[in-house]
């Protein structure tokens, strides 16, 4: 495993390696990139309503893991040598309009809105798991665990967000 | 003879070896001026981003390619390498097409497996240099990485990596406008812009790029820029050496790493603007609610 603090490098010549389908592995961490950027961006418009709110600390934390879901994605990009999305500023700012717009609405709305968005993550997930296991599951190990992680995560804040709304 | 002017052969080779001794056995004895002049295979298609292993090009690229069958595609690699030697003198046909074709013993009529306007032979050219340059790019990397070289800062490297790929063009240069011309006519444009982008791809990744947003663009779009202006100079350059490119190329990158500063001025100074603004608009509804509640 690579040295701390040293980027994530899996092959010479900047390739995955051997065997892995550029295209499949592109196309998925180029989506979860944007999603996972949307994500944090949702979160913080959220904080910039709720933040001293009663449910700010619960926002924080959800919006503290996606800022790790991102970091990793980050660097699979990096080593896998993937394009970004070419929509990232328009996620910026429309992630950070959809978070403060809902949380404007009050906690109801906001954790409906996380509700909403974190269903469709999992969902998204799971059906990139779907595709990835059909592929190889040996040959995109680490990416399936990494993924089925981050579906788990994204389980949590759906839940936590069923919590908050039913209580609120 | 080419063997001998290659490094050591893998074991996996020596079937492949074998097989080409039995091939040149049945043809006539090759020339070998026309191979010798590039140390690097046949490069890679464009459609497979794997590096080209340079020993490969007999047994396939896994070699997984049974021994003894040469591919089409692997045939054709062939011919076009050695009609290399003859661009200069024919330009970018037919006519070079047949000449390599001859010097491995087949008939001119090979020629006709290609296309007429010279397209495959040029994508074959840049294809094989863009393989060149990542080698070296490579071979540089692990230099540094076990401390025999020192890294290099961003605009030297890309200067060095812009001026390796474009040398590679210096003894095709008489014939390179033509070449370019090609390479831009509407059913080449995919091919030759895919080559393009992932040798300039390249070029970042090992200069080191690691952004994930928005100036994974710019960079590609900017350095892109430098290489197409800088070959364009470069055709028309007749100074010693070229080395009015290298200026050329030199200023050019410098303006590239300016903009990135000034692009963080501008964004500086537009947000202090905006706190500004903010301050005056807070300060004068105070302003305007205190006088009203006198």
């Amino acid at each position: 495993s690579p040295a701390a603090g040293a980027p994530l490098r899996l092959c010479s010549a900047g390739l995955a390696p051997r065997g892995v389908n550029k295209a499949v592995v592109g196309r998925i961490l180029r989506v979860d990139h944007a999603g996972e950027f949307g994500a944090n961006r949702i979160y913080a418009g959220q904080m910039a309503v709720l933040g001293r709110s009663s449910v700010g600390p619960v926002i924080q934390q959800m919006w503290n893991q996606e800022k790790d879901h991102l970091k990793k994605f980050n660097e699979l990009m990096v080593a896998y040598r993937v394009r970004p999305t070419i929509l990232l500023p328009f996620w910026n700012v429309a992630g950070f309009v959809l978070g403060a717009g809902s949380a404007l609405l009050g906690k109801k709305g906001a954790m409906a809105c996380t509700v909403a968005v974190e269903e469709s993550i999992s969902d998204h997930y799971n059906s990139q798991i779907r595709t990835l296991v059909e592929e190889d599951p040996e040959k995109y190990k680490e990416l399936l665990q990494i993924i089925k992680q981050f579906r788990d995560d994204e389980r949590e804040h759906h839940d936590t967000g069923i919590e908050h709304d039913a209580e609120a | 003879v080419r063997w001998q002017l290659s490094p050591p052969q893998r074991p996996l080779q020596a079937s492949a070896v074998l097989r080409r001794v039995s091939d040149e056995q049945k043809k006539e004895p090759l020339a070998s001026s026309s191979q010798h002049q590039f140390d690097s295979q046949p490069a890679d298609h464009q459609h497979d981003q794997e590096p080209q292993d340079p020993h490969s090009s007999y047994t396939g690229q896994d070699g997984q390619e049974s021994e003894d069958y040469e591919s089409e595609e692997q045939l054709q690699q062939r011919i076009l390498t050695a009609a290399l030697e003859f661009v200069p003198e024919h330009g970018w046909t037919a006519e070079a097409i047949a000449e390599g074709a001859k010097t491995l013993g087949l008939s001119v009529a090979a020629a006709g497996m290609f296309q007429s306007d010279g397209s495959q032979l040029i994508l074959h050219f840049v294809s094989q240099c863009n393989t060149k340059l990542s080698e070296l790019l490579e071979q540089e990397q692990k230099r540094v990485q076990l401390g025999e070289a020192e890294k290099k800062p961003t605009d030297q490297f890309l200067r060095d990596a812009v001026e390796a790929r474009l040398r590679m063009v210096i003894p095709y240069i008489e014939k390179w406008p033509q070449a370019v011309s090609i390479l831009l006519l509407p059913h080449n444009i995919p091919s030759s812009l895919s080559l393009l982008t992932s040798m300039i791809d390249d070029i970042w990744h090992y200069a080191g790029d690691q952004s994930t947003d928005i100036n994974w663009y710019t960079r590609r779009a900017v350095l892109t820029g430098i290489y197409n202006t800088t070959e364009l100079v470069m055709m028309q350059d007749s100074s010693p050496d070229f080395e009015d490119t290298w200026r050329f190329l030199e200023n050019r990158v410098a303006d590239a790493m300016k903009m990135g500063d000034t692009a963080n001025q501008v964004q500086s100074t537009g947000e202090a603007l905006v706190q500004g603004l903010m301050g005056a608009a807070v300060t004068v509804s105070n302003a305007e609610t205190s006088r009203a509640e006198r």
